[in-house]
């Protein structure tokens, strides 16, 4: 059996050091040595999207990635969404627009469509439906999460404006 | 009094923890010294067990226990012996002793220190099977010859349900038209985004914790304590927050297996399924065939129905007695007939076991009944919605089985959803399916359920509840229903806030834990808002009024000059408050204060109201009449479908569902719920199948079992009307199920609509509507070619 790797990488804004087996997932290496248990497993081969994490600005299916690849990246979480108490718009309108119900799923879908808006933010229904389609939902029938992903894109457009503002 | 919640859109109170990912589901937790189990399954669909040997697997590093049949504790009379149990049908074994019927039962299981050692044992464990003839197909498992699965149980009939009422012959002689039609409905699969995860500890004098998702868990427990022979109060099942069930997690041999590992290692054993583990033994939605003749006079009213079904229970008997039963005859509470006839059998095949699932057979028989509704309108001339009004039960009605309609807005449901689709818009359907290019079709089904059903629990109905506070002012609401993912809890605690004058944030819902939860029959048959809600509306009531005596004797005022807002207690005398002295009009007394004074008052105890609900209803006897459901939802939806003509795929385009639920309490979590079972719907309409070849799940994974994405769900129009239902104390009617109901036979008409072929068998993929359109290419054809001839 191969030793363990030391991983260094920046998790949810802090630089983090942690020993992975080169067999483990960055999903098992989350939950199980992390203690990060935020992020699902909802099918453990990449069809559901429930472990969903973003790796160096892109959503990935932490399920299919080696933890050991995940040297010097930059890792985002559910758990680092929320700035203390306050919630991530994405986190709050989800809340406010009842976007979820068993909540399974929600991390994936959240940490996706953080990272659809990352980089396109002002996206059109038809491609909030496209990005997300890799994540699955069974409880809501999707439409309140499109109409959430959408009203978050405005208030962080917003926010965003009101920042450009404020420093000009 | 404050404007309340009741009535308004209000976020789930577990919803900041679910969106911080903080919400503890049964894979998150992890109790110190753990051990991961892992269960055997068989390789072959039947066969007996010739021989196991477990030596190897003892050896592997790390493996604390490997248990077989051998190892299970006595549970027959006197503590003697192995007896077959289960909840209906005594067919289930925790480890198969000598048999193995299906490819996934339980042979034998394996606790260890990683899930690496538990799965290298497993593999180490020999086991020899000699093979038996099998039976999947369960018309071949009812002919004459076919392999027996359970000898005791011959002509492998597993249960029947049988119900007449009426006079048959009468009513048929009337008839003006019969329609004999042949109908059935997939395997399917829940396909919850959480697989199957538990934890169980073993404590000293047979006692155990467990920990396992379960929509009933006081039922449950006493399955398990009738597998592991104790008795159920050694069972202390705690119910964490779940993942999506949908019908599937009732009751599970896991938790018994983990139990069992958990008593031979003396450690807290875990046990979590994997996608494949789960989706092919995990249970499924079960198929069902339908045989079904209406007859029907020339105004296109219904006089008699006939029908005959079959139905699989697989291998081993779960939760399908009653979902075959509710085919048979739960249609009759949605159309009058002046004589019905039903015979269902549920039938042993050597396949998975199949349990309930949302929509509990009644959307199968509406998947059949719905579309035979169009195809006697269309025969007959008649417009769909005034054939359905013509036969639809009504307020006030009794139907032929004795079951009381307390309201229904159903014929305000069918207008308003033809408004708003645009129903009128809708032409006949073609004679000759188009010939290339996609065609548009728009079809229309109505359905309804029940909001808790008697006969779940003969002993007793309806539901209790606790509202307490502490001496830290914290308020808390019990009740026995668990919150399965579709909002209850904050339903509860919506309703709770309302009587208590707070906001339902400042309630807590607790767990469900049967150490200090009400018991309950639990959340399933579209029970639980009703009767959870209406006993913590009582319960409310007990401590306010527990509340306001305590308050008074504080005061010196008379409770009835007391009234409870906003968290406090106020005297109010005159309406108008006078300042903040203690014993005077205008004297005030917060909830945290009254917490603690009335804690100190009696040295420690919480100030605890309680409540319960009886639903007036009636347990239909040995002929099966009587009322079993305090209040029927009712439901109208229109399908708007657009079918590839070339390749038989249909695209749901648009959706309308208007729903009669009585008085919503949460306009937000009800959308969600409707617009969550018509995805469901559609899924299982078009896409969804558990593909089953010699035994084995040949698609238990969500890429080979697709069920529906964003793409494939449209964005849907929903809306309530109806009025507060008069027999529900808080006026409510049940919506989980009937939301799914409706929704295959509105695509299913939907799609006719478009191309004139009518789909008889669901689900409705691009092949089975391919063929369906060439074979009824090939039949005009024919036709035209015999008109020719002539």
């Amino acid at each position: 059996m191969l030793g363990k790797v030391v991983v260094r990488a920046v998790l949810n804004g802090q630089e983090c050091e942690f020993l992975a087996d080169p067999r483990q997932t960055l999903l098992e290496v989350l939950r199980e040595e992390l203690h990060l248990t935020g992020t699902k497993e909802g099918c453990g081969n990449g069809n559901c999207g429930a472990c969903t994490v973003i790796v160096n600005g892109r959503p990935v299916n932490s399920c299919l990635m080696l933890a050991v690849q995940a040297q010097d990246a930059v890792i985002e979480t559910v758990e680092g969404l929320a700035r203390g108490s306050k919630l991530h718009p994405l986190q709050q309108v989800f809340l406010e627009e009842a976007a979820l119900q068993c909540g399974i799923c929600t991390p994936g879908f959240l940490m996706a469509a953080k990272a659809l808006l990352d980089v396109n933010p002002d996206p059109t229904e038809a491609e909030v439906r496209h990005y997300l389609a890799g994540n699955l939902c069974r409880c809501t029938g999707y439409d309140k999460i499109v109409r959430a992903v959408l009203k978050a894109a405005q208030v962080l457009r917003e926010e965003s404006e009101k920042a450009a503002e404020v420093s000009a | 009094m404050s404007l309340g919640s009741v009535g308004r859109p209000w976020p789930q109170i577990d919803a900041v923890d679910k969106v911080r990912g903080r919400t503890r589901y049964a894979a998150d937790m992890t109790l110190p010294g753990q051990l991961y189990g892992r269960i055997l399954r068989s390789p072959v669909p039947h066969g007996i067990i010739r021989r196991i040997d477990t030596s190897r697997a003892l050896k592997v590093p790390g493996v604390r226990a490997v248990i077989t049949a051998a190892d299970l504790p006595p549970n027959g009379p006197e503590g003697k012996g192995r007896v077959p149990f289960g909840p209906y049908v005594d067919d289930w074994e925790i480890l198969c002793s000598d048999r193995v019927r299906y490819i996934g039962d339980e042979v034998a299981a394996v606790a260890a220190v990683s899930e690496e050692a538990a799965a290298e044992a497993l593999e180490l464990i020999e086991v020899e099977y000699e093979p038996l003839p099998a039976v999947f197909d369960m018309h071949e498992a009812l002919e004459p010859g076919a392999p027996v699965l359970w000898p005791e149980r011959p002509g492998n009939i597993a249960s029947r349900f049988d119900i007449a009422r009426g006079d048959l012959d009468a009513a048929r002689r009337k008839a003006h038209l019969v329609l004999e039609e042949r109908y059935s409905t997939n395997r399917i699969y829940h396909a919850y985004l959480e697989p199957i995860a538990v934890l169980a500890e073993a404590h000293p004098g047979d006692r155990y914790t467990l920990i396992a998702p379960t929509h009933i868990p006081y039922k449950a427990r006493v399955t398990y304590a009738r597998g592991l022979g104790i008795d159920p109060g050694k069972i202390r099942l705690i119910v964490p927050p779940m993942g999506g069930s949908f019908g599937a997690k009732y009751e599970l041999n896991v938790c018994m297996i983990a139990m069992l590992l958990a008593r031979k290692t003396g450690r807290p054993v875990k046990m979590v399924f994997d996608r494949a583990e789960d989706a092919a033994a995990g249970h499924h939605r079960p198929p069902l065939h339908f045989d079904i003749r209406l007859a029907l006079d020339r105004d296109g009213r219904f006089l008699s129905k006939e029908v005959r079904i079959v139905a699989t229970a697989g291998a081993r008997t779960m939760w399908t007695p009653p979902v075959v039963a509710t085919a048979a005859h739960r249609i009759d509470a949605l159309y009058h007939f002046e004589a019905v006839r039903a015979e269902a059998l549920l039938v042993y095949t050597n396949t998975s076991p199949t349990t309930c699932m949302r929509g509990f057979g009644n959307a199968e028989m509406l998947f059949a009944f719905e579309q035979m509704v169009d195809q006697a309108a269309e025969e007959l001339g008649i417009d769909p919605v005034e054939i359905r009004k013509r036969n639809a039960v009504r307020a006030g009605d009794v139907t032929i089985h004795g079951w009381r309609i307390g309201s229904s807005a159903l014929e305000e449901c069918l207008d308003r959803v033809a408004l708003l689709s645009g129903f009128s818009r809708r032409k006949p359907a073609p004679r000759h399916p188009p010939a290339s290019g996609k065609a548009r079709g728009l079809g229309l089904a109505i359905g309804h359920h029940v909001s808790g059903y008697r006969p779940i629990l003969a002993e007793y109905d309806g539901s209790a509840a606790w509202v307490r506070l502490d001496m830290d002012g914290r308020l808390s609401v019990a009740v026995g229903e668990p919150d399965i993912g579709q909002g209850l809890n904050t339903v509860v605690a919506m309703i709770a806030a309302d009587e208590l004058g707070v906001s339902p944030s400042e309630i807590d819902v607790m767990p469900v834990d049967t150490a200090h939860s009400p018991a309950a029959v639990g959340t399933l048959g579209s029970r639980a808002t009703i009767m959870a809600g209406a006993a913590v509306k009582a319960a409310a009531r007990d401590f306010k009024k527990k509340l306001l005596a305590f308050a008074g004797e504080l005061l010196g005022a008379d409770p009835g000059e007391l009234v409870l807002e906003r968290g406090r207690v106020l005297w109010r005398r005159g309406g108008g408050e006078s300042g903040e002295r203690e014993g005077g009009p205008g004297a005030s007394l917060t909830l945290a204060e009254l917490g603690r004074r009335w804690a100190a008052a009696h040295t420690g105890s919480p100030l605890v109201g309680q409540g319960s609900y009886r639903p007036e209803t009636v347990l239909p006897g040995p002929d099966k009449y009587g009322n079993p459901s305090p209040a029927y939802p009712f439901a109208a939806h229109v399908a708007e479908v657009e079918v590839d003509v070339e390749t038989g795929a249909v695209e749901v385009v648009n959706y309308w569902a208007v729903h009669d639920s009585g008085r919503i309490i949460n306009p937000s979590t009800a959308t969600g719920q409707v617009q969550g079972g018509v995805a469901q719907g559609i899924g299982w309409a078009l896409m969804e199948d558990v593909a089953i070849r010699g035994g084995r799940v040949e698609n238990p994974n969500f890429l080979d079992y697709r069920i529906p994405g964003f793409q494939d769900v449209p964005p849907m129009t929903v809306e309530f009307v109806g009025e507060s239902e008069p027999n529900s104390p808080t006026g409510v009617k049940s919506l989980g199920e009937s939301a799914l109901n409706p929704v295959l036979p509105a695509i299913a008409n939907a799609v006719y609509n478009a191309v004139g072929v009518r789909i008889h068998d669901a689900p409705l993929t691009p092949e089975a509507v391919w063929r369906a359109i060439q074979r009824r290419r090939e039949e005009l054809e024919a036709a035209g070619k015999e008109r020719e001839a002539q």
